[in-house]
């Protein structure tokens, strides 16, 4: 099952990313191609819209943690996950990279101050 | 008496990693629809992250090149303990087993420790030139 990715402008500037499908090792370069296309333009604030992903497994996290990297190397760059579904929230917390991200229940918190 | 009390019974055989992620993520799906388990399960969603992790391992180092042995899967329920089999033609992994969970910054290196995590047992056998895998979670 391919991840398809879906890439918005929200109306504060920002860059909404909205993966769609499972969010695994098959599917995590196409989550990794978005991002490059996104920063590929400069600095950038970014919220992942998760609510699409159906399964997160640790190579998926991998390219979310890669998309923080990216992101916040560059000055002003942010990146904020919104409406992670139960199995994402398990895997973030098992991990303790909720510590890391902070995650937003709907996009249009996680937009709001971004 | 021979008797089969076995509750759930999948068994398939992996050829390539997507198709073959499809098919455990299926397995799990049969297996909530025969015994009326609802998506948020939280034990078998626990159990469906490990199966993720160690599925996505063994599909993608236990098909080395000119080995054309498939990975062969079975998932059982018995009694309430669910118990997924995997068996692969991958090199042996025991260095791994005992790795921890890495620093934030890593983007690799979760998958063991998650599945450790997320399960009651997760054995693991070398037998000749097959790897084995066992995940064991009382649902």
């Amino acid at each position: 099952m391919a991840l398809d990715v879906e890439t918005r402008q929200a109306e504060n500037g920002a860059t909404v990313v909205a993966p769609i499908g499972r969010l695994d090792v098959a599917g995590a370069p196409a989550l990794k191609d978005a991002i490059n296309e996104v920063v590929k333009n400069g600095p950038s604030k970014v919220v992942i819209d998760m609510e699409g992903i159906s399964f997160v497994d640790s190579t998926g996290l991998g390219s979310v943690i890669a998309a923080l990297k990216q992101i916040r190397g560059s000055e002003g760059g942010e990146l904020r996950l919104a409406a992670p579904n139960q199995q994402v929230r398990v895997v973030l917390e098992l991990t303790t990279l909720d510590r890391v991200f902070p995650y937003y229940a709907t996009v249009e918190e996680a937009l709001t101050g971004l | 008496m021979g008797t089969d009390h076995q509750d759930f019974v999948f068994t398939a055989e992996l050829t390539e990693l997507d198709g073959g992620l499809d098919i455990l993520h299926r397995s799990i799906q049969r297996l909530r629809e025969a015994t009326g388990r609802t998506q948020d399960d939280r034990a078998l969603m626990l159990f469906e992250t490990a199966l993720g992790e160690i599925g996505s391992n063994v599909l993608t180092h236990g098909r080395p090149p000119g080995i054309d042995r498939p990975v062969e899967y079975t998932l059982r329920l018995d009694g309430g303990t669910l118990v997924a089999s995997l068996s692969d033609s991958g090199l042996p992994v025991h260095e791994h087993l005992s790795r921890e969970m890495p620093a934030h910054e890593s983007e690799t290196g979760r998958g063991l420790a998650m599945a450790r995590s997320l399960l009651d047992e997760l054995g693991y056998e070398r037998h000749g030139e097959v790897n084995k895998w066992r995940l064991v979670k009382r649902l």
